[in-house]
């Protein structure tokens, strides 16, 4: 059922910041009870996937759609009796799973937007005439020198570029 | 000064039954400590801790041949304290003797390496002869016990012990802070898993009362008229001076205002008083007067007065209508002393307040309650007649929701588990559905504890009378304030399902928590909390319902929560221990004591700070300066302050500096290995119990290693390390308890820490740290003590030979 050594997939989590807290948690429910995410979908429940993630279900985990529906409400954190910090715990779940190449389609596009014009969103020409429109000046273009010194100083793009499937 | 009389050793040595003659050369051994300074007589035999053996040694000493004991013997845990007390009973003072195990210490470890093992029992030999040429006779001091006992607290536990020591002739002051005995088991009506009234105690009748029968609940058991048991009510402990055997203790009487001798709990006086106040009792769900008395009674049966609310002299209609003249409005608070030997605290426990979670809105919405509030509707006795009802409008509740853990198992109120709140919600579900079937009844919980004898079928039960359960903690409660209900929000887990549960009440099994009072009162009793604020017990396995202060004990709910039956045990164990405290009507103590050399004493206050019995005081010395003192009666001989003491201030009487500086000199004397010399200071608890089972096993380790036995790791200086490497040892080992278990609380803390100290010293001096190493063994740690020592060896061989300038 667990997939390499017992305990490798939860020592890789709680090494990482913010996955340290995820071996507390007592499966009590209240994250999902609370979850704006999971009353509202079955995609996404907060409490399963950490007992996904605590029984060394990592394929599941990382390569699945579940830890891209948290909305980071916190809600879940503020809450917890055992002080798992659950959507942190997300996060480090989320970065992992960049980085073996599982990114969902629109952080790609985001990223590729990001790196090309310094901005998650492309402008468009409807934006542009309506700017005109109200009397508010054209959007200045990105200063993109600083950017992509920040990117390549974090390794954002050996990152985000990483073939879906690739190792770590 | 006190001059020795001439030491005359006698070496007794036993060969157990021949065996150890097999590895070890006893007509050496034998011949060496014949040679030896101040050796009298040398004997061999098979055994001598009994029989005919026994008797050689009670003969050289009562000839006065010796005065002076040494024995080489098996198991000496049983056989020292055996020859000990035939020699005390022969003429000579028991501690005059010291026994040397060469059977688990020396010839089944180095079984391997005869020659070897026989040297080191040579040196073993002349460590004991050294050590108890230099010991003088330490005599026995008799402390007063009194025989009576203080028990704080008069709930189930309390009264439980009060009876048992009342009934075994000790004269017993209960003390209640409230106005009437019960504690919380008066208010929850009914205990799990019989489900008969909370106010049972179960005890053999007082030999004093006039049926024998046995089962008589407090209320039927005239607990009042059991002699020697004194009960005050409306008391609390202010102060506490003396010592065990002999406690001074200050009560504060509070004015109760009403004479329990006059008071004919007729009921007239509440009648009219014009006083109306929130019934705490009650847990505020209906109104009292000024003036009350508990329905159902226990004792006394006597109203009193509630002063913050009474009107007094502006008032006075129950003065006037009192028919026997008992309510007196002027009565003081009242101090009185009370002398005892002992004292127990059985204080128990309450419910914590569960306003500070929030998201369930206690406090707030009207009709969230807690188990005990649900208890009082549920009590026929109680303000709505045993129907559980909305607070909020007076409706019965026809569908209840529990809520489990709350403000338990949770980091950030108290992350324990309370222990009985599962079966109190059981037992409270039960009840609903027994009287009212059509009740709605839901448990949402994490888990479902029912650990105890008969508590699974209470479980099995609730689910038949159709008790629902949810594996889910809500993550809040809600109010509609259009329907005047409340909805618990909660994930069913097993149905991967969001519920949101509607409800007329909603019942919060809430947190159990020490007594307010608990902090202030350890304070004045010098004793410790737990981390959870619990009264801590000394060791719950060995030495259950002890205290770090002798002749405190605790029991009940106020050590951790607990039911009633668990109570019950517990109370027993601790009016058993401080009978057996007392018994005597004297403490009879050896002084294996530390005690202060007063003109070397610089008042530093090291020692009183570090003593873990606060069996170190600083007494005035009459010239301005202080100097430290040890109580002889609360001393535990460990040696902790010896160890701390920077100016050598302070020593034992059964290991003076003297003492350890002959034996480190003696057991590195005689070497004949091949290997490096390494010494292991070893606790007298855990740590000599780690070698004794290491040899019990046979489990090999060189002959090199010697061990030198103290009572507490705690005892050793830096000074002693040093001195052993100045000795000619090539390796220094501390084996000590582990640090959570120190039998002397602190001592193996203090060790390590000064181990650590020593090593940078050690390489100040340019010597390698590492040749000194502290272990932290267990009695079933043999094996790692063998180890440790093969380890050791091994590690100072390859450092190579230890150069001292």
């Amino acid at each position: 059922m667990t997939e390499g050594k017992p305990l490798d997939f939860t020592r890789a989590i709680t090494s990482r910041l913010g996955g340290e807290t995820i071996i507390h948690c007592y499966q009590c429910g209240t994250c999902a009870s609370t979850c704006p995410v999971a009353r509202t979908t079955e995609r996404y429940n907060p409490r399963q996937l950490i007992r996904l993630a605590l029984l060394g279900q990592r394929a599941e985990v990382l390569k699945g759609d579940a830890i891209w529906l948290c909305a980071s409400c916190y809600n879940c954190q503020e809450r917890c009796p055992q002080k798992v910090e659950v959507a942190d715990v997300i996060y480090a779940l989320r970065n992992m799973a960049i980085r073996e190449g599982n990114i969902p389609a629109i952080y790609i596009e985001f990223a590729t937007g990001l790196v090309s014009e310094g901005r998650l969103a492309p402008i468009s020409k409807f934006l542009e005439k309506k700017r005109t429109e109200y009397g508010l000046p054209p959007l200045k273009p990105a200063n993109m020198e600083a950017l992509k010194a920040i990117l390549a100083a974090t390794g954002f793009d050996k990152i985000m570029f990483k073939k879906e499937g690739a190792s770590p | 000064m006190k001059t020795l009389e001439e030491t005359k050793v006698g070496v007794f040595l036993s060969d157990c039954g021949g065996q150890i003659a097999k590895i070890l050369d006893f007509e050496a051994i034998t011949n060496f400590v014949k040679s030896v300074s101040g050796v009298v007589l040398v004997a061999r035999g098979a055994e001598f801790w009994r029989g005919q053996g026994l008797q050689t040694i009670v003969d050289a000493v009562k000839t006065r041949k010796i005065n002076r004991v040494v024995v080489a013997e098996t198991v000496p845990k049983i056989s020292e304290v055996a020859i000990a007390k035939a020699v005390e009973g022969a003429g000579l003072n028991p501690h005059l003797v010291e026994v040397v195990d060469l059977k688990d210490h020396c010839a089944w470890p180095h079984k391997d390496t005869p020659k070897e093992a026989t040297e080191k029992a040579k040196a073993m030999l002349l460590a004991a002869i050294e050590k108890v040429k230099l010991q003088e006779p330490i005599e026995k001091a008799e402390f007063p016990a009194v025989k009576s006992v203080l028990v704080i607290g008069g709930g189930a536990a309390g009264m439980q012990a009060a009876e048992d020591l009342a009934d075994m002739g000790f004269q017993v002051y209960l003390v209640e802070k409230e106005p009437f005995l019960g504690g919380l088991a008066a208010k929850a009506v009914r205990f799990f898993p019989t489900d008969d009234c909370a106010i049972c105690i179960q005890s053999p009748a007082s030999l004093a009362s006039i049926t024998q029968t046995s089962r008589k609940c407090v209320y039927r058991s005239g607990l009042s008229e059991i002699p020697n048991l004194n009960i005050l009510t409306n008391t609390k402990v202010v102060k506490v001076e003396g010592g065990p055997g002999n406690f001074k203790v200050t009560v504060e009487r509070k004015p109760r205002y009403v004479d329990e001798k006059k008071c004919v709990a007729c009921g007239l006086c509440t009648s009219v008083c014009p006083v109306e106040v929130p019934d705490e009792y009650n847990a505020k769900l209906s109104k009292r007067k000024a003036i009350y008395i508990y329905k159902p009674l226990v004792y006394p049966p006597a109203y009193v007065i509630d002063a913050k609310a009474c009107k007094f002299h502006k008032c006075a209609k129950c003065v006037e209508v009192c028919p026997t003249k008992a309510v007196n409005l002027d009565q003081k608070p009242e101090h009185v002393t009370l002398t005892v030997g002992s004292i127990i605290v059985a204080t128990g426990f309450r419910e914590y307040n569960p306003s500070v979670i929030k998201e369930y809105h206690y406090g707030e919405y009207p009709d969230v309650v807690t188990h005990l509030e649900l208890a009082r509707m549920l009590d026929a006795f109680g303000p709505t007649g045993g129907v559980p009802v909305k607070p909020s409008d007076g409706k019965p509740a026809k569908r209840i929701v529990f809520v489990q853990c709350v403000g338990s198992r949770d980091r950030r109120w108290n992350p324990y588990c309370s222990s009985i709140c599962c079966m109190i919600s059981l037992k409270h579900a039960a009840m609903i559905k027994e009287a009212f079937p059509d009740t709605d009844v839901t448990i949402c919980y994490i888990d479902i504890r029912t650990t105890g004898r008969e508590h699974e079928y209470y479980y099995e039960r609730a689910r038949e009378m159709g008790v629902k359960f949810v594996k889910g903690r809500p993550s809040e409660i809600l109010h509609d304030p259009a329907t005047n209900t409340l909805i618990v929000e909660v994930e069913d887990e097993l149905l991967r399902r969001l519920l949101e549960l509607e409800a007329d009440l909603v019942v919060l099994a809430t947190a159990m928590v020490p007594s307010e009072d608990a902090k202030e009162l350890a304070q004045i009793l010098g004793i410790e909390l737990d981390q959870d604020g619990f009264f801590k017990e000394y060791n719950a396995k060995l030495r259950p319902t002890e205290t770090k202060r002798r002749g405190i004990f605790i029991c009940g709910g106020a050590v951790f929560p607990k039911d009633v039956p668990t109570a019950s045990l517990h109370a027993h164990s601790a009016a058993v221990k401080a009978a057996k405290f007392l018994m005597n009507g004297k403490i009879i103590k050896d002084l294996r004591v530390a005690v202060v050399n007063q003109d070397y004493c610089g008042n530093c206050q090291f020692c009183p700070v570090i003593c873990p019995y606060g069996a170190i005081t600083l007494e005035p010395k009459g010239d301005g300066h202080f100097a430290a003192n040890v109580s002889e009666l609360l001393c535990e001989g460990c040696g902790v302050c010896v160890g701390t003491c920077p100016v050598g201030a302070i020593e034992l009487h059964h290991l003076k500096p003297s003492q350890i500086s002959a034996q480190v000199n003696a057991l590195l004397s005689i070497n004949g290995t091949s290997k490096p010399l390494v010494l292991a200071f070893s606790c007298s608890e855990c740590g000599h119990a780690a070698v004794d089972s290491s040899g019990m096993a046979m489990m090999s380790y060189p002959a090199n290693v010697r061990v030198l036995r103290v009572p507490c790791t705690g005892v050793i200086q830096i000074q002693h390390i040093l001195e052993a490497f100045k000795a000619g040892a090539q390796g220094v080992m501390v084996v000590g308890c582990k640090p959570d278990g120190c039998h002397y609380e602190v001592g193996s803390q203090k060790a390590r820490q000064k181990v650590e100290m020593a090593k940078r010293l050690l390489q100040a001096y340019g010597i390698e740290p590492e040749r000194l190493e502290m272990f932290n063994l267990v009695f079933i740690e043999g094996d790692k003590f063998a180890e440790a020592a093969k380890a050791m060896t091994e590690r100072v061989e390859k450092l190579g030979l230890l150069q001292l300038a």
